[in-house]
């Protein structure tokens, strides 16, 4: 029998196959082969791709290798959103591998934040860590904690580190036992279809009649268009969590202890039923 | 009678169950036939080597 527990290990050790191929306009000075890689979906692209810049720099001119970056199907791919929260919103139901193709030149500047180090990942990441905290445990737990532990979370992401990084983040997980879950949940909810970049509001995992609040409430509440009755008994959007879509009946503080991301938010990607 | 006690648990864990399946299901599709890839992180495996 499944434990809960497991699900953590299946969310942290989720990958995503991928080929990277060098755009076309891009100079070099031999052929560039694709690179096929397995990326964890719990990542950031800018943090697991050290092996792909180095493959192309290869065959490159040491002037023409600028910042890199990724781009799927024309949409510039933002390396602060985790990988999984990338895939599921563009490429679900795509065939495997997932196709990117890679950039030097013309970075989009209106599209992308630069990142010139892993620091800015650090900090990035940190920082979603710690605005999750605020929405929990009015940041309780996170400003008790020692430096070495909120290093131990990123240095857990970072190499890949199931023990190390849970050893810490368990404890961000935790509620009073006189309450039924956190404070309010951190979630945010991305769509392509519309230019906001993503919806984050203040819900609650219980609600005032004392019944656990679900992910159908949630989207009610915040998204009512994700959920809107069905046409022809057919759904319009797919609700989905590290590729999968559960149940709207899935209490959303269950969701929130085991399919976070880690850096602490639930990352929800609502996408258009494919029709076929 | 014990068919209405059964219902009220096996309801409840729906959509657990659901979740269990279907991350089953996502490994199968995105990594059954991908095992031989390169992954993006290295486990590194510490070595001491010394002298006696």
């Amino acid at each position: 029998m499944t434990d809960d527990k497991d699900v953590l290990r299946d969310v942290w050790f989720g990958r995503i196959p991928t080929c990277f191929t060098l755009y076309q306009d891009e100079i070099t000075e031999r052929e560039a082969e694709p690179y096929y890689l397995l990326l964890p979906r719990i990542s950031y692209l800018t943090l697991v791709t050290d092996k792909v810049k180095k493959h192309f720099q290869k065959v490159m001119r040491q002037e023409d290798v600028t910042e890199i970056w990724f781009e799927y199907e024309g949409t510039p791919l933002k390396w602060h959103f985790p990988i999984g929260l990338l895939f599921d919103l563009h490429a679900s139901n795509t065939a495997l591998p997932w196709n990117i193709t890679v950039h030097f030149k013309n970075f989009p500047e209106k599209d992308l934040l630069h990142c010139p180090s892993k620091d800015v990942i650090e900090a990035h990441f940190m920082a979603c860590v710690k605005e999750a905290d605020a929405l929990k445990h009015k940041s309780q737990v996170i400003n008790e904690m020692q430096k070495k532990d909120h290093k131990q979370l990123w240095m857990g992401l970072q190499n890949d580190k199931f023990d190390q990084f849970w050893a810490i983040n368990r404890k961000l997980m935790e509620y009073p036992p006189e309450d039924s879950g956190f404070r309010y949940i951190p979630f945010r909810i991305y769509q392509v279809t519309t230019e906001r970049p993503f919806i984050q509001k203040l819900f609650r995992p219980v609600a005032a009649n004392g019944q656990l609040n679900t992910l159908g409430d949630l989207l009610k509440e915040v998204c009512p268009s994700a959920v809107t009755p069905e046409v022809d008994g057919e759904k319009k959007n797919q609700v989905m969590v590290h590729g999968i879509e559960p149940l709207l009946e899935t209490p959303v503080q269950w969701l929130s202890e085991h399919m976070s991301y880690p850096d602490n938010f639930l990352h929800i990607s609502i996408i258009p039923q494919p029709t076929d | 009678q014990s068919l209405s006690l059964s219902i009220s648990p096996a309801q409840t864990a729906a959509w657990r169950k659901q979740i269990f399946q279907q991350l089953s299901e996502r490994t199968k599709r995105e990594l059954e036939n991908f095992r031989h890839y390169e992954q993006a992180i290295e486990q590194s495996v510490w070595v001491k080597t010394g002298t006696l």
